[in-house]
């Protein structure tokens, strides 16, 4: 072949690949819809941690089990980068609308993830639901949001009603353990998170057998809450179940010890695995059972856990929280699909997404996997562990066959607390 | 002739508005815009005009979207007739609290307008009839006008919006010049100056309290109807009533455009420095918000409307206009 | 019952404290300082960063933080309220919303939104008292809440600057006719609220958690609270604080805590149609 006509083939060639190369996207965004500036704005942070940090994973080469890690990008596009673009939803719902609108009209997202609070990704998945994109939220624990038959939304963590049945097969396990527990008293802020999860106790308690004697919902930026707990101490239950925010969390907390409440155990939702509750009340959590997705001794049993943690301290210098670790979870999610579908057209999204499925190997948590059902676009895998503040440290302690230790029952007497003149 | 020809110019761009700017956000701005100004004209009517300064207008616009929400879920009421349902209930609401607090003024008002709201939001947040803290959600049809719904693009709710606008103004303007205008000009003055009239306070204090609830609760059922979703955080805090107050001083208490002006300046002031800045969390945006309204207060009390009015009040060339624009309208 | 009694005076008597600021604000210049609840926030912030960086103890930095407030309150007094005094009301009405506002995000800006709680304060725990639990820094605050009351009628009454406060709270045309510069006064007066409320800041801050937001529902409360108690006047405003926390306790016992305080604004709806010139005077 002569010179001239190697050269003519060459550019021939070069010329009908360049409509390929320009129809593979460098960059793919998604948007993240997060509480940035507000009352739990710490919150948000937090999750925009957990978000970033599984984004440098899927766009870099990391030699780890999680999806994509082991390529740069996304491999069936060429190697294209996510993006993540961020956008602040200042905790109030009109804002999940409005951002989730201008993320997908302005800025061109091709899914949605967030938003963490369970009223504002109501809205959020509203939007996206009616602007036919893909919304896979790991963050938002309300049941309702996968009852509602939408066709594109997708959550892969647990919500409160596996929380809430979580806490009483705890508590039937201990029963097994020779500690009996008649009573119950429900404590909740009074919005949709606390709400529901009220509800969920309340009908739980009744299938399990045990008796509701304190049912009360109190507003979670309360200046003083000794009516409330005056309420629980006159109902001596046996186990206290809370859901609340950080601050109730504290207030509660330093409140109980005020008025020495002291039930044979407190089982809690949110707050009280918020980072800063710990250092606040230091001593006197001692006891105190959370719900959780994640804890950082799962690494025990699952390396991967440890090897994820050590990359969220290079770069943000703090182990890893709850929050981060369940907003963890969505961009692998959608990264994953995005390279199954080879592209980013929503229904071939929702397609791919329906046919998520990981391995237990797969994820940070202790569950079987990843795989939405069918109808809900739940992931059926998922579900919550419940860690007690044991020593100033998060321990898992059930399932037991995950646990890293005992639990301790009841719970410690507060003199043994530091904090305090008696 | 140049006055009717800008109006003739200004409608035309408001109504081929979505046509030039019609992605989603622009008009999700301009509709949050419109509503406001229509809240803005519902407390105009009460504040700027009859002088009872109200910081609990969320009250009534979430009594609104309350109503038609929870009559459209629960018993397939239309939309439509919700509105209407709930400009009544909001109204009977407003009169049932209107007149115990008839004699307050100033301050006191105030603070009583806020006590009320707290009251509705806490109460609504624990009912759970309406579904309590976790709100009402609408569901997704296929949607039209008939059932008050759009979901492909957000036309049919800006000329909803417009329309709702329009007719409140209408109001404004026509209780303005009628006798009612009149009386709400004297409760605005003072007691004594409706006794010696011989105007009965009470009464057209009540007036204008249920007139302006009921435009406010049918503003809350558009924005329940645009949103599908509602929440006591969403519709009935105080917040969303000191937007209205300072939408409606910005551009002009007591005068017929200041809430249309203030609106359409404070809503996309506010949605654009939250898009541009609001996502490094730092609060800079609301920290603009709060240093506007302070200096408005302090320099432009008489907002917009009264810093042109003062304008073109000095130029002695045109009298006439100077003179249409002292009468109070 | 007596215990939840017991709480509500000690809670009452923080508000009683915060509302006495906002009282002599409004008595003196007509004015609702809806950035109350703000000042409260900041002395709170005072207290917690002088703890912080330099070690210092709430308890001693209360002068400190009081003073600074003093200043602040000078300042925004000068800068933007003086300047709305011949203004319309709604203006008045308007701009200390304004300035609220800007204060808190300013706070979000410094500060971040994040809680920070002052862990080991020197006054700590519970003392049991004939079989009441009582929190001393509640207990402690209440004192003080007392003590600083006490000291700013002593204040009012008894020295010349006091009087000439009280002059122009009763009457400011006669005040100006008297020689008195009222100018002068509502400085005086907006600084010396702001430091009333830095005060109180300062005993919250031993036992609650410290957020930019803090600001808000205090301040709502202590509007009603103030109106409650008849505008300008200290002892009402004291008494009412008590009222409020007895009854937001009680209500939140007995009736529902969800519904807490709802029952006091409507506590204060019910006193206010009855008698729109609050307790004042009874």
């Amino acid at each position: 072949m002569s010179n001239a006509k190697r050269t003519l083939l060459l550019a021939a060639a070069a010329v009908l690949a360049l409509p390929a190369l320009a129809e593979n996207p460098k960059v793919i965004k998604i948007g993240a819809v997060y509480p940035l500036t507000g009352n739990i704005a710490s919150t948000g942070l937090d999750c925009r941690r957990g978000a970033e940090l599984a984004v440098d994973i899927i766009n870099g080469k990391y030699d780890l089990d999680l999806p994509l890690a082991r390529t740069e990008g996304i491999p069936s596009l060429g190697g294209a980068k996510i993006e993540l673009v961020f956008a602040d939803t200042k905790g109030e719902p009109k804002n999940g609308l409005g951002e989730v609108e201008r993320l997908v009209s302005q800025e061109k997202v091709v899914a949605i993830i967030g938003a963490y609070q369970s009223s504002v990704t109501k809205t959020a998945s509203q939007a996206t639901e009616r602007l036919h994109i893909p919304y896979v939220c790991s963050d938002s624990s309300s049941p309702t949001l996968t009852q509602r038959g939408f066709k594109y939304f997708f959550r892969a963590s647990p919500h409160d009603a596996l929380f809430a049945r979580d806490q009483f097969n705890f508590l039937k396990d201990m029963e097994k353990k020779g500690q009996k527990v008649k009573t119950i008293a429900v404590l909740y802020e009074n919005t949709e998170f606390g709400s529901n999860v009220g509800k969920e106790v309340v009908k739980l308690a009744q299938e399990f057998g045990y008796q509701i004697v304190a049912d009360i919902s109190y507003a979670a930026n309360a200046t003083d809450v000794t009516s409330e707990v005056g309420r629980l101490v006159k109902a001596n239950p046996d186990v206290l179940m809370h859901a609340s925010y950080i601050t109730d969390a504290i207030l509660f907390t330093k409140t109980f010890k005020e008025m020495n409440f002291r039930p044979k155990a407190i089982m809690t939702f949110a707050g009280y695995i918020e980072p800063a509750y710990l250092p606040t009340v230091k001593q006197d959590a001692e006891g105190i059972v959370v719900r959780s997705t994640f804890a950082l001794d799962l690494a025990a049993r699952k390396p991967l856990v440890a090897k994820v943690n050590e990359l969220f301290k290079k770069k943000y210098g703090t182990d890893m929280s709850e929050n981060a670790a369940r907003s963890f979870t969505a961009p692998f999610v959608l990264a994953d699909a995005i390279n199954r579908a080879k592209g980013t057209e929503p229904d071939a999204l929702v397609k791919a997404l329906e046919a998520t499925s990981f391995g237990p190997s797969q994820v940070i948590y202790p569950w079987e996997g990843l795989k939405f059902d069918p109808q809900t676009h739940q992931n059926v895998f998922a579900r919550g562990i419940l860690v007690q503040i044991q020593r100033q440290q998060y321990v898992t302690v059930w399932p037991f066959d995950s646990a890293a230790a005992e639990p301790v029952w009841p719970l410690p007497p507060w003199s043994a607390s530091a904090g305090g003149a008696q | 002739m140049v006055r009717a020809a800008a109006a003739a110019a200004a409608v035309a761009a408001v109504l081929a508005f979505p046509a030039l700017f019609g992605s989603p956000f622009p008009l999700h701005v301009a509709i949050m815009t419109l509503i406001y100004a229509t809240l803005g004209v519902a407390w105009n009517i009460m504040g700027g005009y009859a002088g009872m300064f109200s910081f609990g207008t969320a009250a009534f616009f979430g009594i609104g979207a309350y109503t038609s929400t929870w009559l459209l879920t629960a018993h397939g009421v239309s939309p439509w007739l919700g509105l209407l349902a709930g400009g009544i209930v909001a109204a009977l609401t407003a009169a049932a609290i209107g007149w115990p607090c008839s004699n307050l003024r100033g301050h006191y008002f105030a603070i009583a307008s806020i006590a009320f709201a707290e009251i509705v939001r806490t109460h609504f947040n624990n009912w759970k009839l309406v579904g309590a803290a976790e709100g009402l959600m609408i569901p997704i049809t296929p949607g039209g006008l008939r059932v008050f719904q759009w979901n492909q693009s957000k036309e049919g709710y800006y000329y909803v919006a417009l329309v709702l606008l329009a007719l409140a103004l209408l109001a404004c303007w026509a209780i303005a010049r009628s006798r009612m205008g009149f009386y709400f000009r004297a409760i605005k003055e003072s007691h004594e100056l409706a006794m010696t009239l011989g105007i009965s306070f009470v009464r057209w204090r009540l007036a204008a309290i249920m007139i302006a609830a009921f435009i406010a609760a049918a503003s809350g059922t558009l924005y329940a109807q645009y949103v599908l979703y509602i929440d006591p955080e969403s519709v009935l805090v105080l917040p969303i009533s000191v937007q209205v107050v300072l939408v409606t001083m910005l551009g002009g208490a007591g005068s017929l455009p200041g809430p249309v002006i203030g609106a359409a300046v404070l809503v996309p002031l506010s949605e654009i420095t939250r898009a541009q800045l609001g996502a490094r969390g730092t609060g800079v945006d609301m920290i603009l918000y709060g240093a506007l309204i302070t200096l408005i207060s302090v320099y432009q009390p008489k907002g917009v409307h009264g810093f042109l009015a003062a304008r073109l009040a000095r130029r002695p060339a045109e009298p006439r206009a100077a003179a249409a624009l002292e009468k109070p309208a | 019952m007596l215990q939840q009694l017991a709480n509500g005076v000690l809670i009452g008597c923080v508000y009683s404290l915060i509302a006495i600021g906002l009282t002599l604000i409004w008595g003196v210049m007509n004015i609702v300082n809806f950035a109350h609840g703000e000042f409260l926030m900041l002395g709170m912030f005072g207290s917690f960063w002088l703890y912080t960086l330099w070690g210092i103890d709430p308890l001693w930095s209360i002068p400190l933080v009081t003073v600074a407030l003093f200043v602040l309150g000078l300042v925004i007094y000068r800068l933007a309220v003086s300047r709305v005094m011949k203004g319309p009301m709604l203006a008045q009405l308007v701009v200390t919303f304004g300035i609220s506002i800007f204060l808190a995000n300013v706070a979000v800006l410094l500060w971040t939104p994040d809680f920070r709680l002052i862990d080991k304060p020197l006054l700590n725990g519970t003392w049991n008292v004939g079989g009441l639990q009582l929190s001393v820094p509640k207990l402690v605050a209440s004192a003080g809440s007392g003590l600083v009351s006490a000291g700013l009628l002593l204040f009012l009454r008894r020295t010349r600057t006091g009087k000439a406060i009280l002059a122009t709270e009763m009457n400011r045309e006669s005040a100006l006719l008297v020689g008195i510069d009222t100018e002068k006064v509502n400085a005086l007066a907006f600084g010396i609220g702001a430091a009333l409320v830095g005060i109180a800041g300062g005993f919250l801050a031993m036992y609650y958690y410290v957020y930019p937001q803090v600001g808000g529902l205090f301040g709502t409360l202590s509007f009603c609270i103030v109106a409650l108690g008849g505008f300008g006047s200290i002892g009402g405003a004291f008494i009412a604080g008590l009222l409020v926390g007895v009854v937001q306790t009680l209500a939140g016992y007995f009736f529902d805590p969800a519904y807490k305080y709802a029952v006091v604004f409507l506590l204060y709806l019910l006193v206010v149609w009855f008698r729109p010139q609050g307790l004042r005077g009874w």
